[in-house]
């Protein structure tokens, strides 16, 4: 009269209709692996999206003045830059990292001016934390050495009719709020399909820019590219920790890429809510599967019901048994589906999933080509557990109807 | 008799219906508006100025050289700190130029840049050419009037018309009835306060009362500034045309 014995019962129950628990099973695991599937793509599709985000423009982390990133004033910088490397060098988690100075300014060609952010960029060290160089278009990416050369958005370039080449004036103000003015050769050409950086910089070295803006050897941000998303967080506390032992812990501050891009944050969230509406009707309607599967055993097996309660059943051990045999179910079917989910993601993870069409809408968040699922451990939880919680409570109302059954009533039904 | 005295009166009234008393309110907020403008700016005038940025943590200072005319057209240029002497700015209607002698060229700002910041300081581009813009593209009203040392001040409503290309929603101006501005306030589409400009040390200059000091800054923030301090004013009547071109902008100063 134990536990075991009313698992036992209740697997033994479930098999007694092998055609309606399969099929029930199959609805399970075919949710399940669906869950663990759409979740894991969506999470991988979102490291693809932030990964591609940071490579064109933010990186994952950046040291940064404080007040910075809200006001871009010129004066406020990173002065001693040697420091900075010493304590970057000694974090594990950073796989690469480059200086940057930036400043807004007039970008002219013969005929015609746009306003422009005019980044200045280590030649060496850029190519480690962004995929400039790979986005290049026509021209070549500058080299160590170059001076007057100016790599050019694509769509800047067209709005200013140059080409390779062709020069351009550049009027600013430096760090001391002078004139900063020079004349660049255009040497490059790049085009990263997020429309407002294609239309809206240009990029010199950053020796280059250091002396026309008058930087005095200092320049604005750190840009870290860690090993893997996943290590942002820590290395972010690392480069905190580190900072606040120097002399400029007042003065500079670490941005993670959320903070220095929150708009691709809320896309996330705003995709993120959309995918869960279609979770969560599919959900319902396993749900309403489960449901309807327990209904109809009831109906059917009133009578041996009433048998159980006339020969001394209690209420309890009988919405017990019907829980169980729910549960058996559900478990079985999850299972599966986790484990068929996992196949299928994983041989995706491994050969990625061709976007066919829709990449040139992908293409503004800077993705391209292929975009590999991620199984973890929340993709393969997360979706399961819902099921197995909304099947719950799905069995919960048949379970508990079958105890107000009369036992005289119950065994004289059909 | 009677006869010919409601003739007269017929006559009066005829004459009061046709003419009516030219005092609407409106009308005499926009002429404020224009006589103070044509005031400040003269028919025309050569000014030199000391540009002063307060920041919390630096300072900078600029002496510019500056020739106006009428309501449009001014040409200034940078003679200290010695690192951006030479640096000259030509407005002509609604369009402006830059010139920079380190590279000799000159750059054609493009419209969507006139409300920006001119050479990082508080005043815009428009705002350094004393734009003509409050007088074209708004509608003035008076809305209060009061006093300042002894004179009638008028504080003017300038809202813009619609469809007009404006920065900003709504400007206030107090006008002293000798015309002199004694601020200017800007407001965004909110009518929330964004910068203000006052003016200090009312003083003769050349042949009128003027104020040797224009000072502007943004709306929250009192330790930051930016302040032009007449060093010299002339008005005249009028400047020779190629005072105003590209070719002038770009001759070399000294």
């Amino acid at each position: 009269m134990g536990l075991s014995m009313d698992v036992k019962m209740a697997w033994r129950n479930i098999w007694r209709n092998p055609r309606r628990t399969l099929l029930t099973i199959c609805a399970i695991t075919f949710s399940g692996m669906l869950l663990v599937f759409m979740l894991s793509f969506q999470f991988g599709s979102y490291e693809t999206m932030i990964n591609a985000s940071v490579t064109i423009q933010t990186g994952h982390l950046q040291v940064q003045a404080r007040g910075y990133h809200d006001k871009k004033q010129m004066q406020l910088v990173i002065g001693d830059t040697g420091k900075i490397v010493e304590i970057l060098q000694q974090i594990p988690q950073i796989k690469a990292y480059s200086f940057r100075a930036l400043g807004f300014s007039l970008v002219s060609s013969m005929d015609r001016t746009y306003g422009a952010l005019v980044t200045g960029i280590d030649p060496v060290n850029e190519t480690g934390v962004s995929r400039l160089k790979q986005l290049m278009r026509r021209g070549s990416f500058l080299t160590p050495g170059d001076l007057d050369r100016a790599l050019v958005g694509s769509l800047l370039a067209k709005n200013l009719q140059v080409d390779i080449g062709d020069e351009l004036t550049v009027l600013g103000q430096g760090r001391d709020g002078s004139i900063a003015a020079t004349v660049v050769q255009v040497k490059g050409i790049y085009s990263s399909g997020i429309d407002e950086f294609d239309r809206a910089s240009i990029h010199i070295p950053l020796e280059y820019f250091k002396e026309v803006y008058d930087m005095r050897g200092a320049a604005h941000a750190a840009v870290i590219i860690v090993n893997a998303l996943g290590e942002v967080p820590d290395a972010k506390t690392k480069i905190s920790s580190a900072l606040s032992d120097t002399d400029f812990h007042d003065s500079l501050t670490v941005l993670d890429w959320e903070e220095l891009m929150p708009g691709l944050r809320q896309g996330i969230e705003l995709d993120l809510v959309s995918g869960m509406i279609f979770y969560v009707l599919l959900i319902i309607v396993v749900a309403f599967s489960i449901l309807n599967t327990f209904l109809m055993a009831i109906l059917e097996r009133t009578r041996e019901f009433g048998v159980m309660i006339a020969i001394g059943t209690t209420p309890g051990r009988l919405t017990k048994l019907l829980l169980f045999e729910s549960m058996a179910m559900t478990l079985v079917g999850i299972f599966a589906g986790i484990l068929a989910g996992c196949l299928v993601t994983y041989y995706f993870q491994v050969n990625g999933i061709d976007l066919g069409g829709s990449s040139e809408l992908l293409g503004q968040y800077g993705i391209s080509g292929r975009i590999h699922p991620k199984l973890s451990i929340w993709s393969i939880s997360i979706g399961p557990l819902a099921v197995l919680l909304i099947t719950f409570f799905a069995a919960l109302y048949p379970a508990l109807r079958v105890r107000r059954l009369k036992p005289v009533e119950a065994m004289v039904a059909v | 008799m009677k006869n010919m005295m409601i003739k007269i009166l017929i006559l009066i009234a005829t004459w009061a219906i046709i003419c009516p008393a030219p005092s609407s309110r409106a009308l005499d907020a926009d002429q404020l508006v224009e006589k103070s403008f044509d005031y400040v700016r003269g028919k025309a005038s050569v000014s030199t100025v000391k540009m002063t940025i307060q920041r919390p943590t630096w300072e900078r200072e600029m002496i510019i050289m500056a020739w106006t005319r009428g309501q449009t057209d001014s040409l200034f240029y940078i003679d200290s700190p010695p690192k951006d002497h030479g640096n000259g700015t030509l407005k002509k209607g609604r369009e402006m130029w830059m010139y920079n002698p380190k590279v000799n060229r000159v750059i054609k700002v493009p419209p969507s840049m006139m409300s920006q910041s001119w050479m990082g300081s508080d005043f815009s581009n428009n705002d350094l050419s004393k734009s003509d813009a409050l007088l074209t593209d708004y509608t003035h009203s008076i809305e209060e009037i009061g006093t300042h040392e002894g004179l009638k001040v008028y504080v003017i409503k300038s809202m813009p018309k619609p469809d007009a290309p404006v920065v900003w929603g709504m400007q206030k101006l107090k006008v002293r009835e000798d015309l002199i501005w004694l601020s200017q306030e800007f407001f965004d589409e909110d009518l929330k306060l964004v910068k203000y400009m006052t003016t200090l040390k009312i003083q003769r200059m050349d042949d009128r009362l003027f104020p040797k000091i224009w000072r502007m800054q943004k709306a929250d923030e009192t330790d930051r500034y930016t302040q032009l301090e007449y060093m010299a004013l002339a008005f005249h009547t009028d400047l020779p045309e190629n005072v105003f071109t590209l070719a002038n902008l770009r001759k070399p100063r000294r």
